[in-house]
Protein backbone atom coordinates (compact mmCIF):
# COMPACT_ATOMS: atom_id res chain seq x y z
CA UNK A 1 0.00 0.00 0.00
CA UNK A 2 1.71 3.24 -1.18
CA UNK A 3 0.97 6.49 0.41
CA UNK A 4 1.78 9.68 -0.05
CA UNK A 5 -1.05 10.47 2.64
CA UNK A 6 2.00 12.17 4.57
CA UNK A 7 2.75 14.80 2.64
CA UNK A 8 -0.66 16.12 2.64
CA UNK A 9 -2.12 16.01 5.74
CA UNK A 10 0.07 15.87 8.83
CA UNK A 11 2.55 18.65 10.18
CA UNK A 12 5.91 18.11 7.91
CA UNK A 13 4.70 20.17 5.20
CA UNK A 14 7.10 23.00 6.58
CA UNK A 15 9.70 20.89 6.26
CA UNK A 16 9.05 19.71 3.31
CA UNK A 17 8.55 23.42 1.77
CA UNK A 18 11.89 24.68 3.32
CA UNK A 19 13.35 21.98 1.42
CA UNK A 20 11.62 22.90 -1.52
CA UNK A 21 12.68 26.67 -1.53
CA UNK A 22 16.39 25.56 -0.77
CA UNK A 23 16.63 23.24 -3.10
CA UNK A 24 15.06 25.86 -5.89
CA UNK A 25 18.14 28.17 -5.04
CA UNK A 26 20.81 25.55 -5.43
CA UNK A 27 19.76 23.90 -8.36
CA UNK A 28 17.47 26.64 -10.40
CA UNK A 29 20.18 26.02 -13.12
CA UNK A 30 18.80 22.85 -14.00
CA UNK A 31 16.64 22.53 -16.51
CA UNK A 32 14.70 19.32 -16.43
CA UNK A 33 13.58 19.18 -20.52
CA UNK A 34 17.46 18.77 -20.97
CA UNK A 35 19.55 17.25 -18.05
CA UNK A 36 18.12 13.71 -17.20
CA UNK A 37 17.45 13.66 -13.68
CA UNK A 38 19.88 11.35 -11.72
CA UNK A 39 18.33 8.85 -9.26
CA UNK A 40 20.41 7.04 -7.21
CA UNK A 41 18.75 3.77 -5.16
CA UNK A 42 19.93 2.43 -2.28
CA UNK A 43 18.77 -1.08 -2.15
CA UNK A 44 20.54 -4.01 -1.01
CA UNK A 45 18.38 -6.64 -2.88
CA UNK A 46 20.29 -7.26 -6.23
CA UNK A 47 17.61 -7.65 -8.30
CA UNK A 48 15.35 -4.95 -6.87
CA UNK A 49 17.74 -2.54 -7.63
CA UNK A 50 18.89 -3.48 -11.25
CA UNK A 51 15.46 -4.24 -11.98
CA UNK A 52 14.78 -0.52 -10.85
CA UNK A 53 17.56 0.89 -12.27
CA UNK A 54 16.70 -0.61 -15.98
CA UNK A 55 12.95 0.72 -14.97
CA UNK A 56 14.23 4.20 -14.20
CA UNK A 57 16.42 4.59 -17.70
CA UNK A 58 13.50 3.38 -18.99
CA UNK A 59 11.17 6.08 -18.21
CA UNK A 60 14.10 8.40 -18.97
CA UNK A 61 15.75 9.38 -15.61
CA UNK A 62 19.72 8.80 -14.82
CA UNK A 63 19.78 5.82 -12.48
CA UNK A 64 22.78 4.69 -10.04
CA UNK A 65 22.83 2.39 -6.90
CA UNK A 66 25.11 1.31 -4.26
CA UNK A 67 26.62 -2.12 -4.12
CA UNK A 68 28.68 -1.69 -1.23
CA UNK A 69 26.97 -0.25 2.13
CA UNK A 70 30.12 0.67 4.17
CA UNK A 71 30.85 3.89 3.27
CA UNK A 72 26.91 4.59 2.20
CA UNK A 73 26.68 8.10 3.23
CA UNK A 74 29.53 10.23 1.42
CA UNK A 75 29.23 7.81 -1.24
CA UNK A 76 25.96 8.89 -1.94
CA UNK A 77 26.96 12.74 -1.77
CA UNK A 78 29.16 12.15 -4.03
CA UNK A 79 27.05 11.20 -6.64
CA UNK A 80 24.87 14.90 -6.45
CA UNK A 81 22.02 12.76 -7.33
CA UNK A 82 18.54 14.69 -7.95
CA UNK A 83 16.84 11.94 -5.73
CA UNK A 84 17.37 8.61 -3.64
CA UNK A 85 15.41 5.78 -3.72
CA UNK A 86 15.91 4.41 -0.24
CA UNK A 87 15.13 1.36 1.21
CA UNK A 88 14.95 1.00 5.23
CA UNK A 89 16.49 -2.60 5.75
CA UNK A 90 19.85 -1.75 4.54
CA UNK A 91 23.33 -3.08 5.70
CA UNK A 92 25.14 -1.43 8.36
CA UNK A 93 23.28 2.27 9.14
CA UNK A 94 19.78 1.49 8.82
CA UNK A 95 17.65 3.70 5.90
CA UNK A 96 16.22 5.79 9.04
CA UNK A 97 19.37 6.81 10.13
CA UNK A 98 21.20 7.18 6.91
CA UNK A 99 18.41 9.60 5.94
CA UNK A 100 18.39 11.28 9.26
CA UNK A 101 22.34 11.87 8.65
CA UNK A 102 21.64 13.07 4.60
CA UNK A 103 19.42 15.41 6.01
CA UNK A 104 22.08 17.01 8.14
CA UNK A 105 23.96 18.04 5.00
CA UNK A 106 21.86 17.83 2.34
CA UNK A 107 18.37 18.88 1.22
CA UNK A 108 17.99 16.22 -1.70
CA UNK A 109 14.34 14.84 -2.06
CA UNK A 110 14.33 10.99 -0.71
CA UNK A 111 11.61 8.39 -0.60
CA UNK A 112 11.59 5.69 1.13
CA UNK A 113 10.98 2.52 -0.56
CA UNK A 114 10.46 -0.17 1.99
CA UNK A 115 9.17 -3.55 2.37
CA UNK A 116 7.82 -2.36 5.99
CA UNK A 117 4.26 -1.80 5.99
CA UNK A 118 3.90 0.35 9.14
CA UNK A 119 2.67 3.08 9.96
CA UNK A 120 5.49 3.43 13.02
CA UNK A 121 8.01 3.67 10.14
CA UNK A 122 5.75 6.08 7.81
CA UNK A 123 5.94 8.45 10.51
CA UNK A 124 9.72 7.63 11.62
CA UNK A 125 10.51 8.17 8.18
CA UNK A 126 8.61 11.63 7.23
CA UNK A 127 9.55 13.55 10.65
CA UNK A 128 13.46 12.42 9.64
CA UNK A 129 12.30 14.62 5.98
CA UNK A 130 11.79 11.82 4.03
CA UNK A 131 9.56 13.25 1.00
CA UNK A 132 7.42 10.54 0.77
CA UNK A 133 6.79 6.61 1.46
CA UNK A 134 5.97 3.76 -0.62
CA UNK A 135 5.51 0.22 0.28
CA UNK A 136 7.33 -2.91 -1.90
CA UNK A 137 5.56 -4.14 -3.52
CA UNK A 138 4.79 -1.11 -5.54
CA UNK A 139 3.06 -0.75 -8.98
CA UNK A 140 5.95 0.69 -10.89
CA UNK A 141 3.64 2.90 -12.99
CA UNK A 142 2.72 4.91 -9.12
CA UNK A 143 6.60 4.81 -8.28
CA UNK A 144 7.42 6.65 -11.61
CA UNK A 145 4.25 9.07 -10.44
CA UNK A 146 5.49 9.78 -7.08
CA UNK A 147 9.38 9.99 -8.26
CA UNK A 148 7.80 12.59 -11.06
CA UNK A 149 5.71 14.42 -8.24
CA UNK A 150 8.51 14.46 -5.81
CA UNK A 151 11.03 15.93 -8.47
CA UNK A 152 8.75 18.69 -9.91
CA UNK A 153 8.07 20.03 -6.37
CA UNK A 154 11.88 20.20 -5.36
CA UNK A 155 12.78 21.45 -8.73
CA UNK A 156 9.79 24.26 -8.25
CA UNK A 157 8.98 24.56 -11.36
CA UNK A 158 5.70 26.71 -12.01
CA UNK A 159 2.14 25.56 -12.99
CA UNK A 160 2.41 27.58 -15.91
CA UNK A 161 3.94 25.55 -19.50
CA UNK A 162 2.94 26.23 -22.77
CA UNK A 163 2.33 23.15 -25.11
CA UNK A 164 2.11 24.85 -29.09
CA UNK A 165 2.00 28.55 -27.95
CA UNK A 166 -1.37 27.11 -25.71
CA UNK A 167 -0.94 28.38 -22.18
CA UNK A 168 -1.83 25.64 -19.86
CA UNK A 169 -3.27 26.88 -16.20
CA UNK A 170 -3.52 23.92 -13.95
CA UNK A 171 -4.95 26.22 -10.88
CA UNK A 172 -7.73 27.34 -13.48
CA UNK A 173 -7.69 23.67 -15.18
CA UNK A 174 -7.84 25.73 -18.65
CA UNK A 175 -5.78 26.23 -21.45
CA UNK A 176 -5.29 29.43 -23.35
CA UNK A 177 -4.18 30.60 -26.52
CA UNK A 178 -4.77 34.42 -25.62
CA UNK A 179 -7.99 34.66 -27.06
CA UNK A 180 -10.06 32.00 -26.42
CA UNK A 181 -10.07 30.22 -23.03
CA UNK A 182 -11.08 26.20 -23.12
CA UNK A 183 -11.72 24.82 -19.88
CA UNK A 184 -10.78 21.16 -19.35
CA UNK A 185 -12.83 19.02 -16.64
CA UNK A 186 -10.37 17.65 -14.15
CA UNK A 187 -9.93 14.33 -15.87
CA UNK A 188 -8.86 15.80 -19.28
CA UNK A 189 -6.15 17.93 -16.75
CA UNK A 190 -5.06 15.33 -15.34
CA UNK A 191 -4.66 13.64 -18.67
CA UNK A 192 -3.29 16.61 -20.56
CA UNK A 193 -0.85 17.26 -17.14
CA UNK A 194 0.49 13.55 -17.60
CA UNK A 195 0.77 13.66 -21.25
CA UNK A 196 2.38 16.84 -21.48
CA UNK A 197 5.05 15.90 -19.01
CA UNK A 198 5.88 13.10 -20.89
CA UNK A 199 5.87 14.85 -24.25
CA UNK A 200 6.97 12.87 -27.18
CA UNK A 201 6.80 9.50 -25.57
CA UNK A 202 4.25 6.51 -25.42
CA UNK A 203 1.94 6.71 -22.64
CA UNK A 204 0.01 3.69 -22.11
CA UNK A 205 -3.82 3.67 -20.97
CA UNK A 206 -2.54 1.87 -17.91
CA UNK A 207 -0.22 4.81 -17.06
CA UNK A 208 -3.26 7.22 -17.79
CA UNK A 209 -5.26 5.09 -15.13
CA UNK A 210 -3.10 4.89 -12.76
CA UNK A 211 -2.84 8.64 -12.64
CA UNK A 212 -6.22 9.10 -13.09
CA UNK A 213 -7.05 6.81 -9.92
CA UNK A 214 -4.31 8.15 -8.04
CA UNK A 215 -6.46 11.67 -8.18
CA UNK A 216 -9.37 10.11 -7.24
CA UNK A 217 -10.71 9.87 -10.33
CA UNK A 218 -12.23 6.37 -10.74
CA UNK A 219 -12.52 6.20 -14.25
CA UNK A 220 -13.11 2.88 -16.04
CA UNK A 221 -12.40 1.54 -19.61
CA UNK A 222 -14.38 3.08 -21.44
CA UNK A 223 -14.59 6.60 -19.12
CA UNK A 224 -11.08 6.81 -20.44
CA UNK A 225 -11.79 6.59 -24.18
CA UNK A 226 -14.55 9.35 -23.86
CA UNK A 227 -12.32 11.53 -21.77
CA UNK A 228 -9.29 11.16 -24.29
CA UNK A 229 -12.14 11.87 -27.56
CA UNK A 230 -12.72 15.03 -26.10
CA UNK A 231 -9.34 16.22 -25.08
CA UNK A 232 -8.86 15.68 -28.69
CA UNK A 233 -12.01 17.65 -29.93
CA UNK A 234 -10.97 20.36 -27.44
CA UNK A 235 -7.76 20.57 -28.33
CA UNK A 236 -8.87 20.74 -31.88
CA UNK A 237 -10.98 23.38 -31.07
CA UNK A 238 -7.91 25.63 -30.32
CA UNK A 239 -6.39 24.85 -33.43
CA UNK A 240 -3.92 21.45 -32.50
CA UNK A 241 -5.35 19.21 -34.52
CA UNK A 242 -4.13 15.02 -34.37
CA UNK A 243 -2.48 16.35 -30.83
CA UNK A 244 -3.08 12.67 -29.23
CA UNK A 245 -1.39 10.47 -31.58
CA UNK A 246 -3.25 6.53 -31.36
CA UNK A 247 -0.57 4.03 -31.07
CA UNK A 248 -2.11 0.11 -31.21
CA UNK A 249 -1.88 -1.54 -28.54
CA UNK A 250 0.77 0.44 -26.91
CA UNK A 251 -1.16 3.72 -25.79
CA UNK A 252 -0.83 7.67 -27.15
CA UNK A 253 1.43 9.98 -27.43
CA UNK A 254 1.38 13.71 -27.45
CA UNK A 255 3.07 15.07 -30.54
CA UNK B 1 -17.76 -24.01 55.39
CA UNK B 2 -19.65 -25.11 57.61
CA UNK B 3 -19.38 -26.29 61.18
CA UNK B 4 -21.12 -29.35 60.71
CA UNK B 5 -18.80 -29.72 58.23
CA UNK B 6 -15.95 -28.67 60.34
CA UNK B 7 -17.26 -31.00 62.69
CA UNK B 8 -17.88 -34.03 60.63
CA UNK B 9 -13.86 -33.79 59.03
CA UNK B 10 -12.67 -33.86 63.25
CA UNK B 11 -14.70 -36.97 63.74
CA UNK B 12 -11.05 -38.83 64.95
CA UNK B 13 -10.19 -36.29 67.63
CA UNK B 14 -13.89 -36.25 68.99
CA UNK B 15 -13.16 -40.54 68.80
CA UNK B 16 -9.79 -39.99 70.55
CA UNK B 17 -11.01 -37.61 73.34
CA UNK B 18 -13.95 -40.02 73.64
CA UNK B 19 -11.51 -42.40 74.21
CA UNK B 20 -9.21 -40.88 76.44
CA UNK B 21 -12.48 -39.11 78.53
CA UNK B 22 -13.75 -43.26 79.01
CA UNK B 23 -9.91 -44.05 80.36
CA UNK B 24 -9.77 -41.22 82.51
CA UNK B 25 -13.38 -41.97 84.24
CA UNK B 26 -12.14 -45.37 84.11
CA UNK B 27 -9.11 -45.23 86.02
CA UNK B 28 -10.53 -42.46 88.37
CA UNK B 29 -13.17 -44.72 89.18
CA UNK B 30 -10.59 -46.83 90.04
CA UNK B 31 -9.16 -44.59 92.73
CA UNK B 32 -12.27 -44.26 94.53
CA UNK B 33 -12.22 -40.32 93.62
CA UNK B 34 -14.92 -38.18 95.35
CA UNK B 35 -18.06 -37.37 92.65
CA UNK B 36 -17.21 -33.54 93.10
CA UNK B 37 -14.05 -34.15 91.24
CA UNK B 38 -14.90 -36.71 88.65
CA UNK B 39 -17.47 -33.64 87.85
CA UNK B 40 -15.13 -31.10 87.81
CA UNK B 41 -12.52 -32.92 85.89
CA UNK B 42 -15.92 -33.84 83.35
CA UNK B 43 -16.34 -30.18 83.16
CA UNK B 44 -13.38 -28.85 82.26
CA UNK B 45 -12.28 -31.89 80.02
CA UNK B 46 -15.74 -30.89 77.72
CA UNK B 47 -15.30 -27.03 78.53
CA UNK B 48 -11.66 -27.80 77.10
CA UNK B 49 -13.03 -29.82 73.61
CA UNK B 50 -15.73 -27.42 73.44
CA UNK B 51 -13.86 -24.25 73.09
CA UNK B 52 -10.75 -26.11 70.92
CA UNK B 53 -13.28 -26.81 68.80
CA UNK B 54 -14.66 -23.46 68.46
CA UNK B 55 -11.88 -21.55 68.78
CA UNK B 56 -9.76 -23.63 66.06
CA UNK B 57 -13.02 -23.21 63.97
CA UNK B 58 -13.45 -19.74 63.74
CA UNK B 59 -9.85 -19.32 62.89
CA UNK B 60 -9.79 -21.71 59.95
CA UNK B 61 -13.09 -20.30 58.98
CA UNK B 62 -12.12 -17.13 58.06
CA UNK B 63 -8.92 -18.01 56.14
CA UNK B 64 -11.02 -20.52 53.98
CA UNK B 65 -14.30 -18.80 53.67
CA UNK B 66 -12.11 -15.77 52.60
CA UNK B 67 -10.64 -18.16 49.57
CA UNK B 68 -14.14 -19.76 48.57
CA UNK B 69 -15.81 -16.10 48.18
CA UNK B 70 -12.92 -14.60 46.23
CA UNK B 71 -12.83 -17.42 43.86
CA UNK B 72 -15.92 -16.71 43.40
CA UNK B 73 -15.23 -13.18 42.69
CA UNK B 74 -12.38 -13.12 40.86
CA UNK B 75 -12.43 -13.64 36.88
CA UNK B 76 -8.75 -14.83 36.85
CA UNK B 77 -8.74 -17.15 39.29
CA UNK B 78 -4.81 -17.97 39.23
CA UNK B 79 -4.94 -14.43 40.98
CA UNK B 80 -6.31 -15.45 44.30
CA UNK B 81 -3.04 -15.38 46.42
CA UNK B 82 -2.99 -11.60 46.19
CA UNK B 83 -6.60 -11.49 47.58
CA UNK B 84 -5.42 -13.84 50.63
CA UNK B 85 -4.12 -13.10 53.73
CA UNK B 86 -1.59 -15.50 55.19
CA UNK B 87 -3.43 -16.93 57.75
CA UNK B 88 -1.62 -17.76 60.96
CA UNK B 89 -2.68 -21.78 61.22
CA UNK B 90 -0.52 -24.67 60.19
CA UNK B 91 -2.33 -26.10 57.21
CA UNK B 92 -3.58 -22.47 55.97
CA UNK B 93 0.11 -21.41 55.62
CA UNK B 94 0.64 -24.61 53.82
CA UNK B 95 -1.98 -24.16 51.29
CA UNK B 96 -1.47 -20.42 51.22
CA UNK B 97 2.15 -20.87 50.22
CA UNK B 98 1.20 -23.84 47.46
CA UNK B 99 -1.03 -21.22 46.11
CA UNK B 100 1.72 -18.55 45.48
CA UNK B 101 3.95 -21.68 44.40
CA UNK B 102 1.63 -22.61 42.01
CA UNK B 103 0.80 -19.32 40.38
CA UNK B 104 4.22 -18.38 40.44
CA UNK B 105 5.01 -21.88 38.28
CA UNK B 106 2.52 -21.06 35.96
CA UNK B 107 3.03 -17.46 34.81
CA UNK B 108 6.50 -18.83 34.26
CA UNK B 109 5.38 -21.78 32.06
CA UNK B 110 2.94 -19.14 30.21
CA UNK B 111 5.82 -16.66 29.89
CA UNK B 112 7.79 -19.60 27.57
CA UNK B 113 4.43 -19.68 25.45
CA UNK B 114 4.22 -15.96 25.23
CA UNK B 115 7.39 -15.62 24.37
CA UNK B 116 7.58 -18.55 22.22
CA UNK B 117 4.18 -16.75 20.24
CA UNK B 118 6.26 -13.41 20.10
CA UNK B 119 8.68 -14.77 18.86
CA UNK B 120 6.99 -16.77 15.90
CA UNK B 121 5.21 -13.26 14.79
CA UNK B 122 8.38 -11.63 14.62
CA UNK B 123 9.54 -14.19 12.31
CA UNK B 124 6.34 -14.06 10.60
CA UNK B 125 6.56 -10.33 10.33
CA UNK B 126 9.66 -10.60 9.14
CA UNK B 127 9.27 -13.15 6.36
CA UNK B 128 6.61 -11.51 5.62
CA UNK B 129 8.65 -8.41 5.15
CA UNK B 130 10.93 -10.91 3.01
CA UNK B 131 8.75 -12.58 0.49
CA UNK B 132 7.99 -9.06 -0.85
CA UNK B 133 11.27 -8.11 -2.17
CA UNK B 134 11.10 -11.05 -4.34
CA UNK B 135 7.29 -10.28 -5.40
CA UNK B 136 8.80 -6.62 -5.81
CA UNK B 137 11.24 -7.78 -7.99
CA UNK B 138 8.80 -9.90 -9.83
CA UNK B 139 6.88 -7.12 -10.25
CA UNK B 140 9.34 -5.04 -11.68
CA UNK B 141 10.17 -7.46 -13.93
CA UNK B 142 6.84 -8.11 -15.45
CA UNK B 143 6.86 -4.39 -16.23
CA UNK B 144 10.34 -4.26 -17.38
CA UNK B 145 9.46 -7.07 -19.90
CA UNK B 146 5.58 -6.50 -20.48
CA UNK B 147 6.04 -8.02 -23.90
CA UNK B 148 6.61 -11.67 -22.31
CA UNK B 149 5.05 -11.55 -19.02
CA UNK B 150 1.75 -10.07 -19.64
CA UNK B 151 -1.12 -9.26 -17.00
CA UNK B 152 -2.23 -12.74 -16.19
CA UNK B 153 1.61 -12.77 -14.66
CA UNK B 154 1.02 -9.64 -12.74
CA UNK B 155 -2.71 -10.83 -11.40
CA UNK B 156 -1.01 -13.82 -9.78
CA UNK B 157 1.35 -11.35 -8.24
CA UNK B 158 -0.65 -9.16 -6.70
CA UNK B 159 -2.84 -12.82 -5.12
CA UNK B 160 0.53 -13.45 -3.48
CA UNK B 161 0.53 -10.13 -2.23
CA UNK B 162 -2.70 -10.05 -0.68
CA UNK B 163 -2.24 -13.76 0.57
CA UNK B 164 1.06 -12.13 2.45
CA UNK B 165 -1.12 -9.10 3.61
CA UNK B 166 -3.17 -11.68 5.09
CA UNK B 167 -0.65 -13.33 6.83
CA UNK B 168 0.94 -10.07 8.30
CA UNK B 169 -1.95 -8.67 9.23
CA UNK B 170 -3.35 -11.86 11.02
CA UNK B 171 -0.37 -11.90 13.02
CA UNK B 172 -0.71 -8.11 14.03
CA UNK B 173 -4.50 -8.62 14.78
CA UNK B 174 -3.72 -11.36 17.17
CA UNK B 175 -0.48 -9.90 18.84
CA UNK B 176 -1.76 -8.24 22.37
CA UNK B 177 1.06 -5.28 22.03
CA UNK B 178 0.12 -2.22 20.35
CA UNK B 179 1.89 -2.33 16.75
CA UNK B 180 -0.39 0.72 15.41
CA UNK B 181 -0.41 4.70 15.32
CA UNK B 182 -3.51 6.21 15.43
CA UNK B 183 -3.45 9.29 14.29
CA UNK B 184 -5.74 11.92 11.47
CA UNK B 185 -6.20 10.50 8.54
CA UNK B 186 -7.44 11.43 5.37
CA UNK B 187 -11.00 9.07 4.27
CA UNK B 188 -10.29 10.13 0.67
CA UNK B 189 -6.21 9.14 0.68
CA UNK B 190 -7.17 5.53 2.46
CA UNK B 191 -9.93 4.98 -0.31
CA UNK B 192 -7.90 6.08 -2.99
CA UNK B 193 -4.89 3.94 -2.01
CA UNK B 194 -6.45 1.03 -1.36
CA UNK B 195 -8.32 1.53 -4.71
CA UNK B 196 -5.40 1.41 -6.46
CA UNK B 197 -4.00 -1.13 -4.78
CA UNK B 198 -6.28 -3.01 -6.35
CA UNK B 199 -7.09 -1.28 -9.97
CA UNK B 200 -5.92 -3.78 -12.15
CA UNK B 201 -8.87 -6.96 -10.07
CA UNK B 202 -10.95 -4.08 -10.14
CA UNK B 203 -11.24 -3.54 -13.83
CA UNK B 204 -10.31 -6.99 -15.04
CA UNK B 205 -13.99 -7.55 -13.07
CA UNK B 206 -15.60 -4.25 -15.09
CA UNK B 207 -16.45 -2.88 -11.24
CA UNK B 208 -17.22 0.81 -11.03
CA UNK B 209 -16.46 2.81 -7.92
CA UNK B 210 -18.21 5.43 -6.60
CA UNK B 211 -17.86 7.65 -3.85
CA UNK B 212 -19.22 10.27 -1.90
CA UNK B 213 -18.72 12.65 0.77
CA UNK B 214 -15.26 11.32 1.90
CA UNK B 215 -13.52 14.54 2.65
CA UNK B 216 -13.54 13.71 5.93
CA UNK B 217 -11.01 12.83 8.94
CA UNK B 218 -11.17 9.81 11.07
CA UNK B 219 -8.59 8.93 13.62
CA UNK B 220 -6.94 5.50 12.85
CA UNK B 221 -4.06 3.79 11.77
CA UNK B 222 -4.37 4.74 8.06
CA UNK B 223 -2.02 1.28 7.18
CA UNK B 224 -5.00 -0.97 8.74
CA UNK B 225 -7.51 0.71 7.38
CA UNK B 226 -6.04 0.26 3.94
CA UNK B 227 -5.63 -2.92 4.32
CA UNK B 228 -9.13 -3.50 5.64
CA UNK B 229 -10.57 -2.04 2.38
CA UNK B 230 -8.82 -3.87 0.41
CA UNK B 231 -10.72 -7.22 2.39
CA UNK B 232 -14.02 -5.37 1.55
CA UNK B 233 -12.44 -4.94 -2.19
CA UNK B 234 -11.56 -8.58 -2.50
CA UNK B 235 -15.21 -9.95 -1.46
CA UNK B 236 -16.57 -7.40 -3.38
CA UNK B 237 -15.21 -8.53 -6.38
CA UNK B 238 -15.21 -12.53 -5.58
CA UNK B 239 -19.07 -12.32 -5.13
CA UNK B 240 -20.56 -10.35 -7.97
CA UNK B 241 -24.04 -10.84 -9.32
CA UNK B 242 -24.00 -12.00 -12.49
CA UNK B 243 -27.26 -10.22 -13.77
CA UNK B 244 -25.70 -7.00 -13.69
CA UNK B 245 -22.59 -4.29 -13.75
CA UNK B 246 -20.83 -4.29 -10.70
CA UNK B 247 -20.78 -1.34 -8.96
CA UNK B 248 -18.97 -0.09 -5.84
CA UNK B 249 -19.90 2.86 -3.35
CA UNK B 250 -17.76 4.14 -0.71
CA UNK B 251 -19.27 6.97 1.66
CA UNK B 252 -18.54 8.78 4.35
CA UNK B 253 -21.64 9.99 7.05
CA UNK B 254 -20.55 12.48 9.71
CA UNK B 255 -22.90 12.17 13.27
CA UNK B 256 -21.86 14.22 16.28
CA UNK B 257 -20.13 11.32 18.08
CA UNK B 258 -18.77 9.36 15.00
CA UNK B 259 -18.19 8.95 11.25
CA UNK B 260 -19.26 6.15 9.82
CA UNK B 261 -17.53 4.58 6.38
CA UNK B 262 -20.33 2.70 3.99
CA UNK B 263 -18.37 0.47 1.79
CA UNK B 264 -21.64 -0.83 -0.49
CA UNK B 265 -21.63 -3.09 -3.36
CA UNK B 266 -24.53 -4.50 -4.96
CA UNK B 267 -22.97 -8.40 -5.73
CA UNK B 268 -25.22 -11.39 -4.65
CA UNK B 269 -25.46 -10.08 -0.64
CA UNK B 270 -25.56 -12.79 2.26
CA UNK B 271 -27.94 -14.84 3.77
CA UNK B 272 -30.03 -13.87 6.71
CA UNK B 273 -29.05 -17.06 8.49
CA UNK B 274 -25.18 -16.26 7.27
CA UNK B 275 -24.75 -12.72 8.15
CA UNK B 276 -24.46 -13.10 12.35
CA UNK B 277 -21.67 -14.94 11.79
CA UNK B 278 -19.42 -13.75 8.80
CA UNK B 279 -17.13 -12.50 11.87
CA UNK B 280 -16.76 -15.93 13.11
CA UNK B 281 -12.65 -17.51 11.93
CA UNK B 282 -13.31 -19.78 9.39
CA UNK B 283 -16.71 -19.25 8.58
CA UNK B 284 -17.41 -19.77 4.86
CA UNK B 285 -21.02 -19.44 4.48
CA UNK B 286 -23.09 -20.41 1.13
CA UNK B 287 -21.66 -18.28 -0.87
CA UNK B 288 -18.35 -19.41 0.50
CA UNK B 289 -19.26 -23.12 -0.23
CA UNK B 290 -21.27 -22.47 -3.46
CA UNK B 291 -19.25 -19.57 -5.62
CA UNK B 292 -15.80 -19.02 -4.69
CA UNK B 293 -13.69 -20.84 -2.55
CA UNK B 294 -12.84 -19.03 0.67
CA UNK B 295 -10.59 -19.03 3.71
CA UNK B 296 -13.13 -17.34 6.07
CA UNK B 297 -10.36 -15.32 7.27
CA UNK B 298 -10.87 -11.76 5.35
CA UNK B 299 -13.36 -10.42 7.56
CA UNK B 300 -12.69 -12.18 10.86
CA UNK B 301 -8.93 -10.38 10.64
CA UNK B 302 -10.70 -7.19 9.63
CA UNK B 303 -13.31 -7.88 13.14
CA UNK B 304 -10.03 -8.32 14.66
CA UNK B 305 -8.23 -5.17 13.76
CA UNK B 306 -11.52 -3.10 14.44
CA UNK B 307 -11.44 -4.23 17.88
CA UNK B 308 -7.78 -3.27 18.39
CA UNK B 309 -8.69 0.36 17.33
CA UNK B 310 -11.79 0.53 18.88
CA UNK B 311 -14.18 1.04 15.73
CA UNK B 312 -17.23 -0.52 15.95
CA UNK B 313 -17.99 -2.72 12.63
CA UNK B 314 -21.89 -4.09 11.28
CA UNK B 315 -22.72 -5.55 8.00
CA UNK B 316 -26.38 -5.23 6.40
CA UNK B 317 -27.18 -6.98 3.36
CA UNK B 318 -29.79 -8.62 1.06
CA UNK B 319 -29.95 -12.06 -0.62
CA UNK B 320 -29.61 -11.03 -4.38
CA UNK B 321 -28.99 -7.18 -4.13
CA UNK B 322 -26.54 -5.79 -1.65
CA UNK B 323 -23.99 -5.92 1.47
CA UNK B 324 -23.08 -3.34 3.28
CA UNK B 325 -20.11 -2.85 5.48
CA UNK B 326 -19.69 -0.01 7.59
CA UNK B 327 -16.99 0.80 10.37
CA UNK B 328 -17.90 3.47 12.80
CA UNK B 329 -14.84 5.86 13.76
CA UNK B 330 -15.22 7.25 17.13
CA UNK B 331 -14.57 11.05 17.23
CA UNK B 332 -12.10 12.84 20.04
CA UNK B 333 -12.07 16.01 20.20
CA UNK B 334 -9.58 15.55 22.83
CA UNK B 335 -6.84 14.96 19.71
CA UNK B 336 -7.84 17.86 18.03
CA UNK B 337 -6.87 20.38 20.82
Amino acid sequence: MSSSAGLKTDGYCDIMRKDVLNHTENYSEHDTEEIMSRIFIVEDDRSIREELAELLRNSGYEAEYLTDFSNSKADILAARPDLILMDINIPNLNGEQLLKEIRRESDIPVIMVTSRTSETDEVLSMSYGADDYITKPYNPTILLLRISAVLKRSSGITAVQTYNGLQVNDAKGSLTDGNHEMTLTKNEMIIFRFMLDRRGAIVTRDELMTALWDNDEFVNDNALTVNISRLRSKLAELGCEAAIETRKKQGYILR
Amino acid sequence: MKFSGYVKDRIWFYVISCISFGLILLFLEAFRVSVQLVGAISVIFILFVLFEEVFGYFRKKRFYEELEENLELLDKKYLIHEMLEEPSFIEGRLTYEALCDANKSMCENVNVYKRRSEEFRDFIEMWVHEVKLPVASLQLMAHNHRDELGDKFLEQLSRIDGYTDQVLYYARSENPEKDYIIKETSLKRAVSNAALKNREAIQVCGASVETSGLDVNVMTDSKWLEFMLGQFIANSLKYISPGREPVISISAEENDDKVLLHFRDNGIGISEGDLPRIFDKSFTGENGRSYVRSTGMGLYIVKNLCDRLEHSITAVSERGSYTELIIGFAKNNYYKM
